[in-house]
């Protein structure tokens, strides 16, 4: 994208006047985006972008400055302004550039420019078709097809490099269901780092008939109870809870700032010992996997819990530097506009050993909780929240009627050691996570999981 | 590092009629296309963001971002690219990428540009004076960067038990928009916002608790930076020891930072479209009775101060003032062209685009309810029992606009005789949009404004009978 000679004048430009450090990330993105609404094709867009971002390090500062193209006169004319923020000498000199290996290597078999316009439009036309054919209390179907062809190129004065070529997908499906003055929605989303081969693996089909499915299902709903109870949370979307519970916490940049209540606990027992946990963007093809991170360092599986002790935190390359640890390949970042920090990739409560089925029969009255509308954490206290969009009362060890979208809300560490049972059906669901304004691509993870207690925020005594 | 290192280096660009210019040149390339009508959106924007911790610049950061969207009419379908590099080749490959997407989408009678005919106001009502000012110009880097550390100090001095501030930031812009249709129209116009945040953690015995507040303007001359401060600090430590309450129902008395965020979730539920589309809990009931007292909400696109006024909206319909609610009765949805056409009457100039990147959707402007002459202190005495909530966590996971259901965390102070008693923390509370609506029973003077999708106001409220869960 960029020739050696120009990346290293831009990296010196930027070093010139005392930077301790000097990086240049380069991003090229082709977008296209269907929706379908009413039965009808409401929108179909598409986008190109393309820029440069430049971000340099004194001391403990971070300066960062992008350009919307890649000419040279532009480029190096954003160095010099940016680097002409500081004031001193530098001796740091870019001489050579070498490439980062990372292990992380997939096909693409299909990716989006192979596929018709048309295609994609019977996609959606299938799945709206789907959804409302399943019941007639279906009263509309939104779905949404995207995908992504990315090119990125990273460098920084270190002398290392790295290219990667990026593809994903995205299709989601939200179906409002009607009964009288009651009104549910359910929604599904396939979302894989890959080529329209995802949907060889789920077929849209079946994704529109489980939308449907909740969102029917969810007509009967009663309104939940109100109160301490023991809660049951389902494999794949439940893992937001650990998403938030915990892993925003070990995210090193809160860790750094005192804003983390799992400093200085590494070695320490933060949960139970039935939890083993782990941020993994190296599983092929998922949501949050990648190549390289942000910042050009290699994807990595990372141990964050192993059987309840804290083995290590989520890191940059800034905060590994100032925390003397090694950087894990999570400086992520939303687009050349902005600024990397840690982030979670694909995380996950890995599997234990109990069977689903028994650990619901163990409980005697509390609540089921399948799919989910996401969650947020506060990560200085620990306290979080997720909203339930698909829950069920448990009765006498059986699941029994539906319960209204309700929040649940807890503290972290509480939550950790609480963990009574994990299952032995580890699975995994897409989604987006926004902090600091940036939103990245993420997967959430665990089998199946009992907390002993846990406030839920219904209406009923 | 000392910060004395960083030059003094205003920033800043305007760009004036370059963005008109963008739009005449992609004009005359759309020209060479077989298409019916055509809209080209061009947006800029300048900005610049600190972040101070410690006394030191964390993150200095400049960006400069221009892109160019295209709808293009054809037939009654539309197609829609954007691009943002805006050499000609990439100009010429987004007009087709439009052209090509305009044969996938459904054709539909209402899909054309607004003509003068069917708007309702015909000459712009705000201009860029109160929007853009000039006086934003004069603020050098450096004075930004103190005035962001002035906040981290402010703040910690406001309160012994602040033990830290985890983030303190100042961003700021100069928004440029320019649209030009086939249809006949062109204009421009330009705003200038700052914003300024702290965040502070405070400790006392073995509880931590943070407390986070905010203010926005035109101008940093505008930003109180005291108010800020004393606001971050009490947020944080007044719910300091908060424990987790007895399950029960009880009135609660919001914050107007709450409430403004609880009637964004009920602006979202007055769009035209998700009307039209059976997703609103509002569908057929405008003449009704949807609050028990007698509240008045507007979405006005005139409001000096507000940061949402614009003189046109996303597709150059002159924007106004909307009467939402009137005495507690549901008056108007909000329109755009299309959705207008649908039900036979005028835009509300509602027609909102969140960037270059999309097309116009229906969305608010400044939207807000209008204060009462009742003081806090009056409200709180009304309360007798009840929960005071400062803060709430979990907006959008817990709440469902198309099914109404709301369930949220929650933290504050417990009231007791009319007066403070005891912080609550790590509970939820759950009702519905409509039922919301109707336990509204006293409306406070003190409106204030949050930037989310749009501009909200709401003054604190007094809410009676909500479920509380706690233990």
């Amino acid at each position: 994208m960029i020739e050696n000679r120009l990346t290293k004048k831009i990296l010196n430009t930027l070093l010139g006047n005392g930077a301790d450090f000097s990086e240049i990330f380069i991003q090229k993105r082709a977008f296209n985006n269907l929706r379908l609404e009413d039965s009808k094709i409401e929108n179909s867009s598409s986008g190109y972008e393309l820029g440069c971002g430049l971000r340099l390090w004194v001391g403990d500062s971070t300066f960062y400055a992008y350009v919307d193209s890649l000419e040279e006169s532009k480029l190096i004319n954003a160095a010099k302004i940016l680097s002409s923020a500081i004031n001193g000498t530098s001796s740091l000199k870019v001489l050579d550039l070498t490439e980062t290996k990372s292990s992380y290597a997939i096909d693409i078999k299909k990716p989006p420019g192979s596929i018709q316009s048309d295609a994609r439009k019977d996609t959606l036309e299938l799945a709206d078709r789907s959804a409302r054919d399943f019941n007639p209390a279906v009263i509309q179907v939104t779905s949404t097809l995207s995908d992504t062809a990315e090119e990125t190129y990273i460098a920084n004065s270190y002398g290392s490099f790295s290219s990667e070529k990026i593809v994903k997908i995205f299709l989601a499906v939200n179906v409002v269901a009607r009964r009288g003055k009651d009104i549910r929605t359910g929604y599904k989303s396939l979302a894989r780092s890959s080529g329209y081969e995802a949907f060889d693996l789920k077929n849209p089909v079946d994704l529109a008939l489980e939308a449907s499915r909740i969102a029917v299902n969810m007509l009967d709903a009663v309104g939940a109870p109100a109160g301490e109870l023991p809660v049951v949370i389902g494999p794949a979307f439940g893992g937001v809870i650990f998403h938030e519970a915990c892993g925003h916490g070990l995210e090193a940049d809160a860790v750094l700032k005192n804003a983390s209540v799992f400093k200085d606990k590494v070695g320490k027992k933060i949960a139970s010992e039935i939890v083993t946990a782990i941020d993994d963007s190296t599983l092929e093809y998922r949501w949050g996997s990648y190549k390289f991170d942000g910042e050009g360092f290699p994807s990595s599986r990372t141990v964050l819990i192993k059987d309840g002790i804290l083995q290590n935190y989520i890191y940059d390359l800034r905060t590994s530097k100032k925390l003397s640890a090694k950087q894990t390949g999570n400086g992520r970042r939303q687009s050349f506009r902005n600024v990397p920090f840690p982030r979670m990739s694909n995380t996950f409560i890995d599997s234990g050993d109990e069977d689903p089925d028994s650990i619901i029969r163990s409980v005697s009255r509390g609540i089921y909780a399948k799919e989910f509308a996401g969650g947020q954490v506060d990560p200085a206290t620990g306290d979080f929240v997720f909203g339930i969009s698909e829950g069920y009362l448990i009765e006498n060890g059986k699941i029994s009627f539906p319960i209204k979208d309700t929040t649940i809300i807890g503290n972290g560490p509480e939550v950790l050691k609480k963990i009574e049972a994990v299952g032995n059906n580890l699975d995994f669901a897409p989604g987006f996570c926004g902090k600091n304004d940036q939103l990245v691509s993420n997967e959430v993870g665990q089998p199946t999981i009992k907390v002993e207690k846990i406030t839920v925020g219904g209406i009923k005594d | 590092m000392e910060d004395k290192n960083i030059k003094d280096s205003k920033r800043y660009k305007v760009r004036g009629s370059e963005l008109i210019d963008i739009c005449k040149n992609a004009a005359l390339k759309i020209n060479k296309h077989d298409v019916d009508e055509f809209e080209i959106f061009a947006a800029s924007s300048v900005e610049n963001e600190i972040e101070i911790f410690k006394g030191k610049v964390e993150t200095l950061s400049f960006s400069d971002s221009i892109g160019v969207g295209i709808r293009i009419f054809k037939d009654r379908s539309i197609g829609y690219a954007y691009t943002t590099v805006l050499e000609e080749s990439s100009i010429e490959d987004c007009i087709r990428n439009a052209v090509a997407n305009a044969r996938i989408t459904s054709s539909e009678e209402y899909n054309y540009l607004p003509v003068e005919e069917e708007t309702v106001y015909k000459k712009k009502l705000i201009d860029d004076r109160a929007l853009f000012h000039e006086d934003f110009l004069d603020y050098s880097i450096e004075s930004k960067i103190e005035m962001a550390k002035k906040l981290e100090i402010l703040t910690k001095s406001k309160d012994a038990r602040i033990v830290d501030i985890d983030s303190v930031g100042y961003h700021d812009s100069i928004y440029e928009t320019a649209i030009l249709n086939s249809a006949g129209f062109c204009d421009k116009y330009k705003t200038t916002t700052c914003l300024i945040y702290v965040s502070a953690i405070s400790k006392q015995g073995g509880d931590t608790s943070t407390g986070d507040f905010f203010g926005c303007a035109r101008e940093p001359s505008r930003l109180d930076l005291e108010e800020i401060a004393g606001k971050a600090a009490n947020r944080s430590v007044s719910v300091l020891g908060g424990e987790k309450i007895k399950s029960q129902r009880a009135d609660l008395l919001l914050d107007p930072v709450v409430s403004a965020q609880l009637l964004g979730v009920v602006a979202g539920c007055l769009t035209a479209d998700s009307v039209q589309k059976r997703k609103s809990l509002f569908e057929g009931k405008i003449g009704q009775k949807i609050f028990s007292i007698g509240v008045n909400v507007f979405d006005d696109g005139t409001l000096p101060d507000g940061l949402s006024s614009r003189p046109f909206d996303g597709e150059g319909v002159i924007k106004g003032k909307t009467s939402m609610f009137e005495d507690g009765y549901l008056k108007t949805y909000l329109y755009n062209t299309y959705t207008a056409r649908k039900d036979k009457t005028r835009s509300t100039g509602n027609a909102v685009r969140a960037s270059y990147r999309s097309t116009p959707e229906v969305g608010i402007s400044n939207f807000y309810m209008e204060p009462s002459e009742t003081g806090f202190d009056t409200l709180l005495s009304e309360v007798g029992s009840g929960f005071y909530i400062i803060d709430i966590i979990g907006l959008h996971s817990g709440v469902n606009p198309i099914s109404g259901q709301m369930s949220m965390g929650a933290k504050g102070i417990w009231i007791e005789n009319g007066s403070f008693k005891q912080p609550v923390k790590e509970v939820t509370i759950a009702t519905d949009i409509l039922s919301f609506c109707k336990s509204i029973k006293k409306i406070g003077n003190d409106l204030r404004f949050i930037p989310a999708s749009g501009y909200i106001g709401s003054p604190s409220l007094l809410i009676s009978d909500i479920m509380i869960s706690g233990k």
